[in-house]
C-alpha cells in the first residue's frame, strides 16, 4: 500500500544501531537481564552460597527435609544438605551443559546449513533430506536410548544433545545462505573469481551470523531443558548435581510424601528462570532482526474527528467528498498528512479519474471513503456523503450496509484480494447472501454464472480457486464480485496495473460498457493519465496528498494549469504529435512524514519561485468546474 | 493426477524414513558399547555356558550381516553366509511378522507388552492434544484479534512462561498439589475397581487422567497459542481480509469465513512436526504420574536394562510419529486447495 510509513531495517553489522533498537525491546531486555543474573550466580557460586556443597560432615538424619528456616533459607534436601547451596551450584552444571551442547549443535547445524545452501544441487538435496529424517525422529527417546547404552556422564550428555539438536539451525541457516547467495556482492565476488572458501568466510558468514546468534539462544534453552529432563529421568551424571538431578533425587526419595515442597519447587524455578530468560531474549532478538508490524485489517480504526459540516453542492450528487483530510498517526512522531482537504462529487453514470504518482495518497483517499483505513489512519477533517448519509458519522453496522451494496471496490493486483482457500464463485455468492437477503437462494448460482459471464469468464470457472485463474481473469473476477450487489458506485483502484496491454484494454472497455449499461458511477484510480483520457468525465490530479488540479477532462488535457499536470502529460505519448519528446519528472513525491513547508510540488516544479517554497497555495476556483492549487494561477489572474 | 503423485511421493518418503529408523534402531543397539545380552543380564552367577545359551536364544551368536562377524570393522567375517541367516535379516524378517523379541525382564513377547500399553498412551496424547489445540487456538485467535492490547501482551507472556516450564516439573507440582487434595496420585485406575459397574470404572479412569491431561494441556497450549497468534496475524494483514471488510462483512463473519481456516493450515503442519517433541513430553508425564503407557515402559526398560523392550518401544514410537506426520500431510493436502491443483 502506497501510504504505508516506511520502517527502517536495522543494519545489524553495526552494533550500536542494533543496540539502539534492542534496548527499546522490553522482552529482549528482560530476557538478557535474566540470563545475566543466572550466569552471575553460576560464576560466583562459591561466594554466594551459604554452605560448602562438598562438606557432608555433621549431617544427621534429623537434617533431612528440614523446612526453610533462618539457617537454611530454602530448607534441606534428602541428604540433609542446604537446598539453596545446591541450587546455586546447580546453575553451574545446567548452564555448562547447555552452552557446550548448544555450541556443538550450532557448529553442526551451521556448517550443514551453509554447505547445503551454498553448494546446492545434489549436496543440498542429500543434506536436507537427512535433516528432514532427523527432524521426524523423536529426540528424547533417542537420547535416552543412546545414554542408556553408553554411560550417563556430563561429557556424554553434552555430545548427545549437541549431536541431535542441530536440525532447526541447519534449516534456518540454509535458507539464509540461499537468500544471501543471490545478492549482488556475492555474485560479483564469484564473477571476479574469488574462491569458495573466501566467499563463505567474507561474504556469507557475516550475514548468516545474526541468525546464528538467535538460534544459539534458542538452542541453549532447549539444551538446558533436555539436560534437566534426562537427569530427572535418571540418566544424568550422578556426580554432578544439576537442577534436574536435584529434582530426580527429591522426587525419587520421598520429598512428595514428606511434604518437602521446597526441594521440588526450588530447582524447577531455576530451570524456568534460565529457559524463560533465553526464550524472551530469543524472541526479542528475532523481533529486532525481522521487524514486523503487529497490525492488521480487523484492528479497531481510530475515531473520526468530528468537523463542522460544509455545505453540499446544490446539485444532488451520488457521492460527495467535502474537505476530506486523513492522517497516519505514528506514536511519538508528527502525524503523516497523507490526504489533505480533498473535495469532489460524483453523479450517476459519471466516471472520475483520480490521477497521481505512487505515494500521492490515492489509495489512502479511496480507503478513507469507506473507512477502510489501516489502524494508524485517521480521518481528521471533512465529510463523505453517500446519497443522504454521511459515511464518517455512521455506526459500523450502518456502514456495513453501504459497503459493497452501495459502494464497492475493485482492488489492485487482484492476486491477494481473493481468498485462496475458497472458490471464486463462493466469494461472489457471499456478498449476495449478505446484502440481498431476499434474493432467492436457489437462484444464486445462476446469478454468479451470469456475473462471471458479464466480465468474460466462462461460468464453469466459478468453482475454481484464485490460483487457477490467470492475472487478467482474477482482475475480471474481482470486477464481477464488485458488481454482484448492483452497487451505485464502483471504486476501481488501478485495476489494470501489472496486466499486459491487451487485457488492460479489455478491462477498461468492460468498465466503460458497464457504466453505460448499468448507469454505474466509477472512480478510477490510476497513475496513468493516458488510460483515462477517453472515458473520464472529470479528473482529479493529486500530488503529495493534496489536490493539484480538478477539472473537466478537456481542460486537463488541453489547458492544464498546474505544472504537475503539465509534466504528467509530457510523460505520456501523444498520437497527434508523434515527434514530441517524452520526458519524466525528476525526483520523487515527498515523504508524507517530511512534507515541505510551501507547495508540496515546489522541490520538483520547473516553474517554482521563492513564494512556492514558503507558502502553501490555496485552492483557486478558476471556474465552477476547474480548481487549481498553484501560486502561478493567482499571478496570472 | 498431480495430487496422486504428491501423495505417492509423501508415502514413499515416509516408508524410506521408517526403513532408516529400523536400520538405525538395529545398529544403535549393536554399535554402542556392551553386548546387549551381557548388559541385560548382569548377574555374576552366570557361567560362560549360561551366557552362551542366552546369546543363542536371542540370536546373538549369528553374524551381524554378511562379511561382518561383529561391528568391529577390523574383524572381517565370512561373506559366504546365507544373508537370511544373519542377525540383520532375521531382525527385519521378524519385524515383518510383528515379532520384536522377548523381554529380558518379563520373558514375554515385546510386541504383546507394547500393544497393551500403546492405547493408554494414545488416550493420554489424544485428550491432551485436543484440549491443547482447542484452547491454544482460541487464545491465539483472541490474542491476534486484540493485537497490541493488554489482553494480547498478557496472554503472550503467559504462553512464553508455559513454554519455558519443564513438563516433568509441572507434573511434579500438580501431583504434589493433587496428593494434598485427594486426587489419585498414580496409575490409571484404583486397584479393585474391576468389580464395580462399568460407569464408575470409567469415572475412576477419568479422575486418574485429570492431572496428566492438565499437565499436557498447559505445556502445549502455550506453543499452539503462539503459533496461532502469529499465523492469524499474517492472515489478517492479507489483502483478502481487506476485501472481506470492504464487502461489509462483520468482524465475526470475517474471522469465521475468511481467516480461521487459512490460519489453521500452517498449524496442521506444525502440529505434525511437533509430534516427535510431544512424545518427549508424554514420556515425562507418564513417569511422573506412573501412567502405564509407552513412556513408562521405556523408562522402566531403561532402569532394568531390558534392551528388547527399549528397542521395540523406540521403534514403535518413531514409526508412530512418522505415520502421524504422513497423516497430517495428507490432511493438509485435503484442506488446502492449492496443493490439490499444483
Amino acid at each position: 500500500m502506497e501510504a504505508q510509513i516506511k520502517t527502517t531495517v536495522p543494519d545489524t553489522s553495526r552494533f550500536q544501531d542494533f543496540w539502539g533498537i534492542f534496548r527499546k525491546n522490553y522482552m529482549g531486555l528482560v530476557g538478557l537481564i535474566m540470563l545475566f543474573i543466572a550466569i552471575f550466580v553460576a560464576v560466583f557460586a562459591p561466594i554466594l552460597s551459604p554452605y560448602d556443597p562438598s562438606s557432608t560432615q555433621d549431617v544427621t538424619t534429623s537434617d533431612i527435609y528440614n523446612a526453610p528456616s533462618t539457617s537454611h533459607w530454602l530448607g534441606t534436601d534428602d541428604a540433609g544438605q542446604d537446598v539453596l547451596t545446591n541450587f546455586i551450584f546447580g546453575a553451574r552444571v545446567s548452564l555448562t551443559i547447555g552452552f557446550f551442547a548448544a555450541f556443538i549443535s550450532l557448529a553442526i547445524g551451521g556448517v550443514l546449513g551453509i554447505v547445503a545452501g551454498f553448494y546446492g544441487g545434489r549436496t543440498e538435496e542429500l543434506l536436507m533430506r537427512f535433516t528432514d529424517i532427523m527432524l521426524v525422529i523423536p529426540d528424547l527417546p533417542l537420547m535416552m536410548v543412546i545414554i542408556a547404552l553408553t554411560k550417563p556422564s556430563i561429557f556424554n550428555i553434552i555430545i548427545v544433545i549437541g549431536a541431535l539438536y542441530w536440525t532447526t539451525t541447519a534449516r534456518v541457516v540454509r535458507s539464509q545462505t540461499l537468500a544471501v547467495k543471490s545478492r549482488k556482492f556475492v555474485l560479483r565476488a564469484r564473477a571476479i573469481g574469488a574462491g569458495k572458501g573466501h566467499i563463505i568466510r567474507h561474504h556469507i558468514l557475516p550475514l548468516v551470523l545474526p541468525i546464528l546468534v538467535v538460534q544459539a539462544v534458542l538452542v541453549v534453552s532447549s539444551a538446558v531443558l533436555a539436560e534437566s529432563t534426562l537427569s530427572f529421568l535418571g540418566l544424568g551424571d550422578p556426580t554432578a548435581l544439576s537442577w534436574g538431578q536435584m529434582l530426580n533425587y527429591a522426587f525419587g526419595r520421598g520429598a512428595m510424601s514428606t511434604g518437602a515442597w521446597w526441594a521440588l519447587v526450588v530447582p524447577g524455578f531455576g530451570i524456568v528462570w534460565v529457559v524463560l530468560g533465553l526464550t524472551l531474549l530469543g524472541q526479542g532478538l528475532e523481533q529486532v532482526l525481522n521487524p514486523r508490524l503487529d497490525t492488521h485489517h480487523l484492528m479497531p480504526s481510530r475515531p473520526t474527528v468530528k468537523s463542522e459540516a460544509a455545505q453540499r453542492s446544490s446539485e444532488k450528487s451520488l457521492l460527495e467528498v467535502k474537505n476530506l483530510s486523513i492522517n497516519y498517526i505514528n506514536e511519538g512522531k508528527q502525524p503523516a498528512r497523507a490526504v489533505e482537504n480533498i473535495s469532489f462529487a460524483l453523479k450517476k453514470g459519471e466516471l472520475i479519474g483520480l490521477v497521481g504518482e505512487s505515494g500521492c495518497g490515492k489509495t489512502t483517499l479511496m480507503l478513507g471513503l469507506l473507512r477502510l483505513l489501516p489502524a494508524a489512519g485517521q480521518i481528521v477533517n471533512g465529510q463523505v456523503y453517500f446519497k443522504d448519509q454521511e459515511i464518517t458519522a455512521l455506526s459500523d453496522d450502518e456502514l456495513n450496509k453501504i459497503r459493497w451494496n452501495g459502494v464497492s471496490i475493485v482492488f489492485q493486483g487482484a492476486m491477494n484480494a481473493l481468498n485462496p482457500v475458497r472458490t471464486v464463485g463462493d466469494q461472489i455468492a457471499e456478498t449476495i447472501i449478505k446484502h440481498l437477503p431476499d434474493f432467492p437462494k436457489e437462484k444464486i448460482p445462476a446469478r454468479v454464472s451470469e456475473l462471471l459471464e458479464l466480465v468474460g469468464i466462462a461460468a464453469e470457472h466459478k468453482d475454481h480457486y484464485a490460483h487457477q485463474y490467470s492475472g487478467g481473469m482474477r482482475q475480471r473476477a474481482m470486477i464481477a464480485m464488485a458488481l454482484a450487489c448492483d452497487p451505485e458506485v464502483v471504486i476501481a483502484d488501478e485495476p489494470t496495473t501489472a496486466l499486459d496491454v491487451m487485457i488492460q484494454a479489455q478491462i477498461l472497455e468492460l468498465l466503460d460498457d458497464l457504466r453505460k449499461k448499468l448507469g454505474l458511477a466509477i472512480i478510477f484510480v490510476t497513475h496513468d493519465l493516458g488510460v483515462v483520457a477517453e472515458m473520464c468525465d472529470r479528473v482529479l490530479v493529486m500530488y503529495g496528498g493534496v489536490t493539484a488540479e480538478y477539472a473537466e477532462v478537456d481542460a486537463i488535457y488541453n489547458a492544464p494549469k498546474h505544472p504537475y499536470t503539465q509534466e504528467l502529460l509530457k510523460a505520456f505519448p501523444d498520437l497527434t504529435k508523434p515527434k514530441k519528446k517524452l520526458s519524466s519528472i525528476p525526483g520523487y513525491p515527498p515523504r508524507l512524514d517530511a512534507l515541505p513547508d510551501g507547495c508540496r510540488f515546489a522541490p520538483r516544479c520547473p516553474a517554482a519561485f521563492a513564494r512556492c517554497h514558503t507558502e502553501q497555495p490555496i485552492l483557486h476556483e478558476l471556474s465552477s468546474t476547474h480548481i487549481v492549487s498553484c501560486h502561478l494561477v493567482e499571478a496570472s489572474k | 493426477m498431480k495430487r496422486w503423485r504428491y501423495l505417492l511421493g509423501k508415502i514413499s518418503w515416509s516408508l524410506f524414513t521408517i526403513l532408516f529408523v529400523i536400520i538405525l534402531n538395529f545398529f544403535l543397539f549393536r554399535i554402542l558399547p556392551g553386548d546387549p545380552a551381557r548388559a541385560g543380564v548382569r548377574d555374576p552367577r552366570l557361567t560362560k555356558e549360561n551366557i552362551e545359551a542366552i546369546r543363542v536364544r536371542y540370536g546373538l551368536d549369528k553374524p551381524i550381516i554378511n562379511c561382518f562377524e561383529s561391528l568391529n570393522p577390523i574383524k572381517i567375517g565370512s561373506c559366504a553366509v546365507n544373508p537370511l541367516d544373519t542377525q540383520f535379516f532375521i531382525y527385519i524378517g521378524n519385524l515383518l511378522q510383528g515379532d520384536m523379541m522377548i523381554s529380558f525382564h518379563t520373558n514375554r513377547p515385546v510386541t504383546e507388552m507394547l500393544s497393551e500399553r500403546l492405547w493408554n498412551t494414545i488416550i493420554l496424547i489424544g485428550a491432551g492434544q485436543i484440549l491443547a489445540i482447542v484452547f491454544g487456538v482460541l487464545f491465539g485467535m483472541f490474542s491476534a484479534w486484540k493485537a497490541r492490547t493488554a489482553i494480547d501482551y498478557g496472554s503472550l507472556t503467559l504462553s512464553l512462561v508455559a513454554w519455558s516450564i519443564p513438563t516433568f516439573w509441572l507434573g511434579v507440582i500438580l501431583l504434589f498439589w493433587g496428593s494434598n487434595n485427594g486426587m489419585p496420585i498414580a496409575g490409571m485406575s484404583t486397584p479393585g475397581m474391576s468389580s464395580y459397574p462399568l460407569l464408575s470404572q470409567w469415572g475412576d479412569i477419568a479422575r486418574h487422567m485429570l492431572l496428566p491431561t492438565l499437565t499436557y494441556t498447559i505445556v502445549y497450549m502455550g506453543e499452539y497459542m503462539l503459533i496461532m497468534r502469529s499465523s492469524l496475524l499474517d492472515v489478517l494483514s492479507e489483502d483478502y481480509i481487506l476485501t472481506a471488510k470492504a464487502k461489509g462483512l462483520g468482524v465475526f463473519q470475517i474471522l469465521k469465513d475468511h481467516a480461521i481456516k487459512n490460519a489453521m493450515l500452517p498449524l496442521v503442519t506444525i502440529i505434525a512436526i511437533n509430534l516427535g517433541f510431544t512424545v518427549g513430553g508424554v514420556i515425562q508425564i507418564e513417569t511422573v504420574f506412573s501412567w502405564p503407557g509407552l513412556g513408562m515402559t521405556i523408562v522402566e526398560a531403561l532402569n532394568r536394562r531390558d534392551f528388547p523392550v527399549l528397542q521395540g518401544a523406540f521403534l514403535l514410537i518413531a514409526v508412530s510419529v512418522i505415520v502421524a506426520n504422513l497423516l497430517a500431510d495428507l490432511a493438509y493436502s485435503y484442506l488446502d486447495p492449492r496443493v490439490k491443483a499444483e
